[in-house]
């Protein structure tokens, strides 16, 4: 895991370069991509900590994300928790599950390789849809909020205001985790164990109580990030799916185990779906931008180590 | 301090290690030669519970270690060097320094002294204090691991072949600093290949060959020994 | 010579299944075989080292370039399989080169974006592909005659399997064997590893082209959601691992096991029986990562050689 960058400084640029583009042709085109970025890189941000630190590309994560957002529901349909509150609970009960979750699958093929890892993780993922389609079938549902579908108009455009929590969010989360990772002993124990399992033990670290930490906390905050989510989406079995794939294609885009650069990938993918979405007649291929990113950067791979 | 009775190990049934026993007194240092594959760092591997299928007994002061986790046992006052380094390569060299005593309670007060007495025996790091460990050259991220090692304030301080990978010149400067770093009354268990260093700075060592213990001598006395002349120092 | 005979046995059960099986048998059997095909294609990408989870989205792929050449370009339905494999192996060769040479987790998730991105682009190809609702033929191959799918089927299965066992004996075996062990020491003795990764990566997804376009015209109809569905990702995989990976056996006999498992349970559970599946795996990889046959092989030969020491040791004294 590195939190010293170095080669996010092409992302910024070609960050830099889109803003400026897409800020002259479409300005709410990049508020929106912002607030849709951000969500992204909350959300990828758990999976590159398990990915950078444990070794462990989690196929589930999306899934966790899915459990967050039915809990969240379900606290606010049987006790009226508004889901900005149950965040809390939620949390809590996603770093339960993840823990369980650690114990009984994922410490078991630690250091197993990736084939078993990626069959494991995908194995849970299906488990998990489908326990949630045999309690809450594939209709999908909404939590209606007042306070969620207020909207600031700038100039001609109307802009949703509650999405600037995911800003505001991400950035919180980001720097706490920063702090958290330099500035802590366990911070820095984690950081260990993300470059060198090894010499983290030969130092006295326990890395099998790092390891389920960081599975803990990454799950955790899929659960705060689903009740934040909770009342602008409609929520089924597959809400969460994607969000494998979409986390898994910013942390490639970032570089494996960084952390500055998934925020930036985050906003550069959220600013480029916009676009396409702004696009008349063309709007449902934004779905591919993902992958046409994450295609261009296996790309970019190949070149640089061919 | 350390004692270890009656060791055997195994990787996958088969036997690398025989019946072994050996000691580290206290305020002693203790060679372990041996050709490369003789069971050296097995030997280290076992103590340190760094192997799975160990049969027999690992006492450090009184406690039986085969039981604990690696993490556990540096936490009783066992250091490790180990011999490919396993520094992290992007933290500063302070940070992989400090790292060396985070977690153990004794030494965690007293970090700053040590860190003192680590970079006056080891100037160079001092002056690369704020780089990044990955981008040191060979001999300091050596010298590196060996004061992160010391961080721990360990009563024992376990070297796995120190010189490897080291130029002679390196090697004769590290062995220089292992010796003044035995006059603070740590106790050292050293293996390594290179026996004519070794002997420099060891008051007593074994000889160990295809897994088995087959000569223990002082200092002097291994000097002397016809085999290890022949085999070892090429005399 | 004895190993002949009992396939050969095993042949002409299969191939006469439909004079003494009734309908439903005969169904059932059909389902079986083309998931036995999948499974064994994804078996042996994976006999390389590669996870791919590309079988539903090469599958759908078939399917809808089956039925479009059907009915757009009036071809017949026999020869649209192959308009489907080709169509998937050419895709399969885009994509395998752009993504082979990273492998491992990379190659992992670009298969498994794989089906959503072919199901966004059905989606939005609405003229071609009839969008979400989907497009229907106005009539099965072979005028729905159920035994003749099941022999066409069966055909294939039959070729599959023997792909299988081929890549298994022959040369290749080595190559595919060394890459997926040591990768670095199969390339010093001068396997071209890369080569040989697209070239199982683009016959393997032609193979689940092919299923895919005999599905679509068993069943004269295409639709985003049940021709991308879960299932054809996820049977194949649970059949493999259960009975047994890096094996021809392996698939086939997990394919009978799950097939007749799976039959039950839709009855049973209509909602969320893939819940099984996903146990299934996640047992598999935790306890039994070997799968059930080469366990039981194993036992078997463990027995054999424990006689052998006996007699050893007995002989000894």
């Amino acid at each position: 895991m590195k939190i010293n960058q170095k080669k996010t400084s092409w992302l910024f640029a070609i960050l830099f370069f889109i803003v400026i583009i897409v800020g002259i042709w479409d300005a709410s085109a990049l508020i929106y991509g912002l607030q849709r970025g951000s969500l992204y890189a909350l959300i990828a941000l758990p999976l590159a900590m398990v990915l950078g630190i444990m070794d462990i590309l989690n196929l589930a994560h999306g899934e966790l994300l899915t459990v967050g957002l039915y809990a969240s529901y379900v606290l606010f349909i049987n006790f009226s928790i508004d889901p900005l509150i149950s965040t809390l609970p939620v949390f809590i009960f996603l770093v339960i599950l993840g823990g369980i979750i650690y114990f009984l699958t994922i410490k078991k093929v630690l250091g197993e390789g990736h084939l078993p890892q990626l069959l494991l993780t995908f194995g849970i993922s299906i488990m998990l849809i489908e326990l949630i389609k045999i309690y809450w079938t594939t209709r999908p549902r909404n939590v209606y909020r007042a306070y969620a579908s207020s909207s600031i108009t700038i100039g001609n455009f109307r802009i949703g205001s509650y999405e600037f929590l995911y800003v505001f969010l991400a950035f919180a989360v980001f720097l706490l985790l920063k702090l958290f990772l330099k500035k802590t002993r366990l911070g820095q124990a984690v950081y260990a164990v993300g470059q060198n399992p090894r010499g983290a033990e030969i130092v006295g670290i326990n890395v099998d109580l790092v390891y389920l930490f960081i599975f803990c906390l990454s799950s955790g905050i899929l659960g705060l990030t689903a009740g934040v989510m909770l009342p602008r989406v409609s929520i089924f079995p597959l809400t969460g799916n994607p969000f494998s794939l979409i986390s898994f294609a910013l942390v490639a885009m970032a570089g494996m185990g960084s952390i500055n650069g998934i925020l930036l990938a985050g906003i550069t993918l959220g600013i480029a779906e916009a676009v396409i979405q702004a696009i008349p007649g063309y709007g449902g291929w934004s779905d591919l931008v993902f992958f046409g990113v994450l295609i261009a950067v296996i790309m970019a791979k190949n070149i640089q180590e061919a | 301090m350390l004692e270890v009775n009656n060791l055997n190990v195994f990787y996958d049934k088969i036997q690398v290690i025989w019946e072994l026993a050996m000691q580290v007194n206290k305020k002693e240092a203790v060679g372990i030669f041996g050709p490369n594959g003789s069971g050296k760092s097995t030997l280290i591997k076992a103590i340190l519970g760094l192997v799975d299928s160990v049969e027999g007994e690992v006492l450090f002061r009184g406690q039986d270690l085969t039981k604990k986790k690696t993490y556990n046992i540096m936490r009783q006052g066992i250091s490790l060097v180990p011999q490919n380094r396993e520094l992290f390569p992007d933290m500063t060299v302070k940070e992989n320094l400090k790292l060396g005593s985070a977690f153990i309670s004794e030494a965690r007060q007293s970090t700053d002294e040590t860190l003192d007495f680590i970079y006056h025996i080891f100037p160079v790091l001092k002056k690369r204090e704020e780089q990044l460990a990955g981008t040191l050259s060979g001999g300091q991220q050596r010298m590196l691991t060996v004061g992160r090692g010391l961080m721990a304030k360990p009563q024992l301080l376990i070297l796995d072949e120190p010189s490897v990978g080291l130029q002679p010149s390196l090697v004769i400067e590290l062995f220089q600093k292992l010796k003044e770093i035995k006059e603070k009354d740590v106790s050292i268990l050293l293996a390594e290949q290179n026996v004519r260093q070794g002997l420099k700075i060891i008051d007593r060592g074994y000889v160990l060959e295809n897994g088995r213990i087959v000569l223990e001598e002082s200092a002097e006395d291994l000097l002397e020994n016809e085999h290890i002349q022949k085999s070892y120092l090429g005399i | 010579m004895k190993k002949i005979i009992f396939y050969l046995f095993f042949v002409i059960m299969a191939a006469t299944l439909p004079y003494y099986a009734g309908g439903y048998l005969l169904h059932v059997s059909t389902t079986i075989l083309i998931f036995m095909s999948l499974s064994l294609s994804w078996d042996m990408m994976l006999r390389t080292g590669q996870l791919s989870f590309g079988n539903a989205g090469f599958f759908g792929l078939g399917a809808y370039a089956s039925l479009i050449s059907v009915s757009n370009l009036d071809i017949h339905p026999v020869l649209s399989l192959f308009f489907a494999a080709v169509f998937a192996a050419g895709v399969a060769l885009v994509v395998g080169f752009a993504v082979l040479r990273l492998r491992k987790i990379y190659f992992a998730i670009t298969t498994l974006a794989l089906a959503l991105v072919f199901e966004v682009i059905v989606m939005n190809l609405s003229d071609l592909t009839g969008g979400s609702s989907g497009r229907v033929l106005p009539q099965a191959i072979f005028g729905g005659n159920s035994v003749l799918i099941y022999w066409l089927i069966l055909f294939i299965t039959i070729i599959v399997i023997l792909i299988s066992e081929l890549l298994n004996k022959s040369k290749t075996h080595y190559a595919i064997n060394s890459i997926r062990n040591d990768e670095i020491t199969a390339r010093s003795s001068g396997i071209n590893v890369f080569k040989y990764l697209v070239f199982v990566f683009v016959f393997t997804s032609a193979i689940q082209g092919i299923i895919g376009g005999v599905y679509t015209q068993q069943y004269a109809f295409v639709m985003p959601e049940s021709t991308f569905s879960l299932d054809f990702l996820l049977l194949p995989i649970a059949m493999a691992l259960v009975g047994g990976i890096y094996t021809t056996m392996g698939p086939i006999l997990g394919a009978i096991f799950l097939g007749l498992i799976s039959e039950y349970l839709k009855l049973i559970m209509p909602y969320g029986h893939l819940f099984i599946y996903g146990l299934i795996i996640v047992i598999v990889i935790l306890f039994l990562p070997e799968g059930i046959y080469k366990v039981a092989r194993k036992k078997y030969r463990n027995r054999k050689s424990q006689e052998v020491k006996l007699d050893a040791s007995s002989e000894g004294k």
